[in-house]
């Protein structure tokens, strides 16, 4: 065990925790603002990688380009989903759980019927293809990529919701929903503007993962359980997945060095059933009454 | 006429809690409402935020008839609200609780009204302190100066003395005065004392068992009707 494949199993738990946390990010503002378990999360993830192939395969936008508009189109497909469906069930979190579930089986299914079962591919330009050596450690330049637009999308959302007036009104609805309305905030409006910017996150997620995996109608399933696991284990704030992404992805990289990726995964879930009995509000538990 | 009720019914669920109140608010006035805990008093400051169940009978500010308009709407006509337990938001700095109440202003200016600081210095030194750590006292303050960042014709203070040490209730009382009588910021408020209401209020509003028992210019309060309705 030398030195600089540790080092290199370190970096790629920086890739894998970019990964973890990247598809746990619009779960993460969809319950923390608006308490809703979002089970259609896997699902908006694959409607994001299918977007980016449909602009990709039919109009022939650039990767690049794919990503922002696979944002778009996922946010505004969370968006109608919110406001047809979501919008209705805000106090009944069981509720919100089936129909959301519904949601993601019957995106699915419509998937399938339009594309098919068999697996698509996202094309990347090549320079993404290649990898990247530093001294010791090597790494993919697309996992770097999706580091780079992880950290880019954390800051983002910090700004927003820590800089913003924006953010102001989305905490105040989360700590209070009754003073912020009290105080001129329309609830309602906020949450379905986070229930679309968490779809939209979902729609980035799908873009990248669309590279690293192929495109399928399932594929969101596996992501759906991660990002879960993170919300849960981080207490449902954005510091709290970002650190229980962090810590999962550089565990699962050190113990798939020590043995393999499965016993590695095997671990990882073990280990945040054992957190999760002595800690069930998980990382950082938020205060206040919601409604 | 600033705020009036006529008829107003309210219910959580299917539990009716005000039974037709009707009162009228003058412009600059202040109006206490008072009575025993439990006969509606709160009701009546939520009935007017609209954050009650249902609501029958109509709710007029200035003109316009606010009785189906959401809660979100109504505080930008000009009402601002000093909730029961004060309603702090624990996790916000003192700067972001008194934000909050500028999302309601017509204008939307995104700054911290000048009034409010000048009249709590306390709350000018702590901007960035998290509101959760304040004391009774200062969290009623920040209130006070949350509601003020609205722009208020009309402050709805409820209870503004419970729970605080009684030379901040004489502080908060000299404060509550001057808004009313040199800013002309009409008032409502809800008091168990007697005393503060006597001294700051220039009609009264008896509540009984979610009913309107009795109603005035804070002079026609007499012992009798104290002794009646709000001994146990």
């Amino acid at each position: 065990m030398d030195f600089g494949s540790v080092l290199n199993a370190l970096i790629l738990g920086v890739s894998i925790a970019s990964i973890w946390l990247i598809a746990a990010l619009g779960l993460t503002i969809i319950y923390g603002a608006a308490g809703v378990i979002n089970m259609a999360h896997g699902a908006l993830i694959m409607l994001g990688a299918y977007s980016s192939y449909m602009l990709q395969h039919y109009i022939g936008v650039p990767y690049l380009l794919c990503i922002p508009a696979s944002f778009v189109i996922v946010a505004i497909i969370g968006l109608v989903l919110e406001r047809g469906l979501i919008q209705y069930l805000y106090d009944r979190p069981l509720d919100t759980l089936l129909a959301t579930y519904g949601v993601s089986l019957v995106l699915v299914q419509g998937v399938r019927l339009i594309f098919g079962s068999d697996p698509k591919y996202l094309a990347v330009p090549e320079i993404f293809s290649s990898n990247i050596s530093l001294g010791f450690a090597n790494i993919s330049t697309f996992r770097v990529v999706v580091i780079a637009v992880t950290a880019l999308l954390v800051l983002a959302l910090w700004i927003l919701f820590y800089k913003t007036r924006f953010g102001i009104q989305v905490r105040a609805v989360m700590q209070n929903k009754e003073m912020a309305a009290s105080f001129g905030i329309n609830s309602s409006r906020i949450y379905m503007m986070t229930f679309a910017l968490g779809a939209g996150l979902a729609g980035v997620a799908g873009s990248l993962f669309g590279v690293l995996n192929i495109v399928l109608p399932t594929m969101g399933d596996s992501y759906v359980v991660q990002a879960f696991l993170m919300v849960v284990a981080g207490g449902g704030t954005l510091a709290g997945t970002v650190i229980a992404s962090g810590f999962t992805g550089e565990l699962q990289s050190v113990f798939a060095f020590i043995t393999n990726d499965t016993f590695a995964r095997f671990v990882i879930f073990l280990l945040i059933v054992v957190f999760l009995r002595f800690r069930p509000q998980g990382l950082f538990a938020k205060g206040g009454v919601r409604r | 006429m600033l705020l009036s009720f006529d008829k107003v019914s309210s219910y959580y669920g299917a539990t009716q809690i005000l039974r037709n109140v009707s009162f009228d608010l003058e412009q600059g006035q202040c109006l206490c409402v008072l009575g025993r805990n439990g006969v509606g008093k709160t009701t009546i400051m939520r009935t007017i935020m609209g954050l009650t169940d249902r609501t029958t009978g109509s709710i007029t500010m200035g003109d316009e008839a606010i009785a189906n308009k959401p809660p979100y709407q109504r505080a930008g006509y000009g009402i601002g609200y000093v909730p029961q337990g004060r309603g702090i938001l624990a996790d916000f700095t003192v700067r972001e609780n008194i934000l909050l109440g500028t999302f309601a202003r017509k204008d939307s200016a995104p700054e911290i009204p000048e009034l409010c600081l000048r009249i709590f210095p306390y709350l000018r030194e702590n901007l960035d302190r998290r509101a959760g750590l304040l004391s009774g006292g200062q969290k009623q303050q920040l209130a006070i100066a949350r509601a003020l960042a609205v722009g208020p014709q009309v402050l709805l203070l409820d209870e503004p003395t419970e729970g605080i040490q009684p030379n901040i209730v004489h502080e908060i009382g000299e404060i509550l005065r001057m808004l009313n009588k040199e800013l002309g910021i009409s008032l409502i408020l809800t008091e168990q004392h007697i005393k503060v209401a006597r001294k700051l209020g220039d009609a009264f509003l008896m509540v009984d068992n979610g009913r309107v028992v009795a109603r005035g210019p804070i002079d026609e309060m007499t012992d009798e009707l104290v002794e009646r309705h709000m001994t146990i």
